[in-house]
């Protein structure tokens, strides 16, 4: 297990360098005026060099890129081009938005995919077929219309929540979870949906298992049969959607953090590639491709708990 | 098969942790103080977030509902624009409007108690002008500041510059007290002698910030409210969401947004401070020789549907004109404002008559930040009368900086309108920012020198005529003056402020 974790760890970190390397490079060539964006309309070219030379923008690409290596391998992520704050103090104060999100929808669509899927695997007949009409139904609707539709109704209309803005777990757990509600419900709509489609895919074909027959055969009790034995046969393709859902969410997560107004990853980062704000940039894909890689892991090792069978592979 | 009891537990308890996590806090409303008091909070929406609150990065327009409650400002302006004391009791130039000479409270400490004098005052104007922000360049003409003694500052100028007082009742005279400069944390933690101070323990980065009163504010008429709450929402949708849920008192909306706040009872106010319409930066023609002839540049002002344009992009919420200063400057004249109506057939006589068959023009587009409507406007318009329009896709960062290096003959803009001197330095004088081929002639050097130098009733004479000039000469093709779209609840009234796409925190109070 420790050789397995290591190699995992390894390979992440190759991951790591190649995604940040060639993110570093493709800025580069997508490089934007930042300068005088920086400074604005009315700065003198003479201005502008003097900034470009303040940022390191004079320098050989090839020297840019190792001296931000450099700084990066020694813990520094540099400061915001446009508002000087440090890179890791902006991410590390938008972090929890997202996460909060993010972890809260992927426990949330565990637990339903998990009961729906089991469910409609369990029972068939209109049950089944119900649940996947109504999961297609769901994963086609956008979730910024579920968004707005939400916003509509229960903060505009109703009332019950905000409709916009984050308060942090620290100032109060109500406000927290008002504040993250609709958003993750928004989120979560889709991935119950989908993830629930592929939960009950894997219990049917684990139910149809010979070791699932004879385990009847032998007289096991049918709740018995199916969380004991099936639901941890099927527990790795659900486990593997639930990480693809996460990772793909930590990216999509933007637009669902625009209409909230949320102070969350994505929307730095979306907001850091519209200005050209290089390190800010660089600093929340380093961060990301971290969390993938740990989640990753994570996924893998859980995989291999619940299957012996995997841990060879 | 049955699930067993403790499973259908497990659905219930989470379907009702759902529901209670729904129901646990309903929306805390933004709060204004009762009808016609003072106290209670003020929750403002802006479209920008702040980058810093290091003075010498301030800018106008949306940032200064961030400065304002923290830093006094040297003057302060008015709705109407009128200059009144704020740190400078008085203020005078000498006969050359070289020497401007403001004389200072004395009774002024920073929230760190360190005390106002002319020193302090010299340091934020030297780090102004010097800081590399997006404002310094407005103090360009600055060459010295003076500290004779505690109340009196001397600013000595390189040239005059007619718009020097505005910008010091703006973001460049926004003053922070030196001791928490030299701290090195005033980007975040602001020190000034403002009216309110930030409550960091209040604030969410990016999400709110928390203006709480200054209780030693020599000014306790300026404190309307007990607490100034910034909440930025950069999507207008979910600004107008806000607004509408009662998230926020007041927000900046746009066109798009304007019929869904309107329709919820909300009180509207709608005000210039930009024009849009064409830069024709190529008039000398070195990109495109068409346009170095008047004609042809006439005749573009005549083949733009202006009417359908404001209609169709900008919801009918503006004017129509043909002038690029604005209505609020001694340049305005209404006489100007169809001087070039929507007529295709004087477009193509234009034409002929410059002996110029059809042609073609390259002109930047930029997805997201260009309505398709627009574009597509422009070039049938055009098309119409035999030119056809290129447009090359450029990223919405490098839009500025290409029209400013010369990259495009004309381009579709959306300017601010500030005062004749403000307006002349962007887009008239040889090296104005939006002036890329530095182009130029005598009588427009001659009424620029006017506007800078001359007396008070020189200065108003010569912005009419500039004005008029530039418009004759057709160096632009203003489409419209769209409308600020500005938006206030129920319990909060303000007052637009002149050319400032907010008002001043100072302008809001508890609906009477």
């Amino acid at each position: 297990m420790v050789s397995f974790i290591f190699r995992r760890l390894i390979s992440g970190v190759v991951v790591l360098f190649v995604v940040s390397t060639l993110t570093f490079f493709l800025l580069y060539f997508s490089a934007t005026s930042v300068a005088r964006n920086i400074l604005g309309d009315t700065a003198t070219p003479e201005q502008v060099l003097l900034k470009e030379a303040e940022l390191g923008l004079d320098q050989p690409l090839v020297s840019r890129y190792f001296d931000w290596l450099g700084s990066v391998l020694r813990g520094d992520f540099g400061v915001s081009w446009f508002s000087s704050q440090p890179v890791v103090e902006s991410i590390l104060g938008r972090l929890p938005t997202t996460l909060s999100i993010v972890l809260v929808t992927i426990v949330i669509a565990a637990v339903l995919a998990t009961l729906f899927g089991v469910f409609a695997a369990v029972r068939r007949g209109w049950v089944d077929r119900t649940l996947q009409i109504v999961s297609i139904g769901a994963s086609a609707v956008p979730q910024f219309v579920v968004a707005i539709i939400l916003v509509t109704v229960f903060a505009i209309g109703l009332r019950w929540l905000p409709a916009t803005g984050y308060v942090p777990l620290s100032d109060g757990f109500s406000g927290w979870s008002a504040s993250i509600t609709l958003p993750i419900v928004a989120l979560a709509i889709g991935t119950v949906a989908s993830t629930a489609q592929q939960v009950r895919s894997a219990v049917i074909s684990v139910l149809s298992r010979d070791y699932v027959r004879t385990l009847r055969s032998r007289g096991l009790a049918p709740t018995e049969i199916l969380f004991r034995h099936v639901l941890r046969g099927a527990a790795p393709a659900g486990l593997t959607v639930l990480s693809l859902q996460f990772i793909g969410m930590l990216g999509g997560v933007v637009v669902i953090e625009q209409i909230f107004a949320l102070p969350g990853l994505g929307f730095l980062a979306l907001q850091s590639t519209t200005q050209g704000d290089m390190p800010v940039l660089m600093g929340v894909v380093v961060y990301i491709v971290i969390i993938v890689v740990v989640v990753n892991l994570l996924v893998d090792l859980a995989v291999g708990w619940l299957n012996p069978k995997a841990r060879v592979s | 098969m049955k699930f067993p009891s403790r499973v259908t537990a497990a659905a219930v308890v989470t379907v009702a942790a759902l529901a209670l996590t729904a129901c646990s806090a309903t929306t805390t409303p933004a709060s204004s103080a009762g009808a016609g008091t003072t106290g209670g909070t003020l929750t403002l929406g802006s479209l920008v977030d702040v980058k810093s609150f290091d003075p010498a990065q301030a800018h106008i327009g949306h940032d200064v509902q961030y400065f304002q409650p923290v830093y006094d400002s040297l003057l302060r302006r008015e709705a109407d624009g009128t200059l009144v004391p704020m740190l400078a009791t008085e203020w005078e130039y000498t006969e050359d409007n070289t020497v401007l000479t403001l004389s200072l409270r004395d009774d002024v400490t920073f929230t760190d108690d360190t005390v106002l004098d002319a020193d302090a005052v010299k340091v934020n104007l030297d780090r102004f002008r010097t800081g590399n922000g997006p404002d310094a360049s407005t103090l360009a003409q600055v060459s010295d500041v003076a500290a004779p003694d505690a109340t009196t500052v001397v600013i000595t100028l390189a040239e005059p510059d007619p718009a020097l007082l505005d910008y010091l009742g703006n973001a460049d005279g926004f003053i922070a007290s030196p001791a928490a400069i030299d701290g090195g944390l005033i980007a975040t933690d602001p020190v000034g002698s403002g009216p309110y101070t930030l409550d960091k323990a209040a604030t969410v980065a990016a999400s709110q910030y928390t203006f709480v009163k200054n209780p030693d504010y020599w000014d306790p008429s300026l404190q309307v409210y007990d607490t100034i709450v910034v909440k930025p929402i950069a999507d207008t949708t979910a600004m107008v969401n806000a607004l509408v849920s009662g998230q926020v008192n007041a927000a900046l909306l746009t066109a798009k947004t304007q019929a869904q706040a309107a329709a919820s009872g909300l009180t509207e106010y709608e005000y210039p401070t930009d024009w849009q319409g064409l830069l024709i930066f190529d008039r000398d023609g070195a990109l495109v020789p068409e346009l170095a002839d008047v004609k042809v540049r006439q005749a573009i002002n005549f083949a733009i549907d202006k009417e359908t344009l404001l209609t169709q992009v900008g919801k009918g919420l503006g004017t129509v004109t043909s002038q690029p200063f604005g209505t609020n400057t001694a340049a305005f004249d209404d006489s100007l404002e169809d001087a070039y109506a929507f007529d295709p057939a004087q477009a193509k006589n234009l034409l002929t008559e410059a002996g110029v068959g059809e042609f073609s023009v390259t002109m930047p587009t930029v997805s997201g930040f260009m309505d398709p409507a627009m574009t597509a406007g422009i070039a049938q318009n055009l098309a119409d009368v035999g030119i056809t329009v290129n447009w090359e896709n450029v990223a919405v960062a490098d839009f500025r900086s290409s029209l400013i290096q010369g990259k495009y003959a004309m381009s579709w803009f959306s300017l601010f309108q500030g005062s004749p001197w403000v307006a002349s330095n962007q887009i008239i004088t040889p090296n104005a920012t939006y002036n890329p081929f530095h182009t130029t002639d005598a009588e427009v050097d001659d009424l620029v020198t006017a506007i800078q130098s001359g007396s008070a009733d020189e200065q108003k004479t010569a912005a009419a005529s500039l004005n008029e000039y530039v418009v004759d000469e057709a160096w632009f093709a203003p489409f419209y003056r769209p409308s600020q779209i500005y938006f206030t609840d129920a319990d909060t009234t303000t007052t637009p402020q002149v050319q400032q796409a907010v008002p001043s925190i100072y302008s809001y109070a508890p609906a009477t």
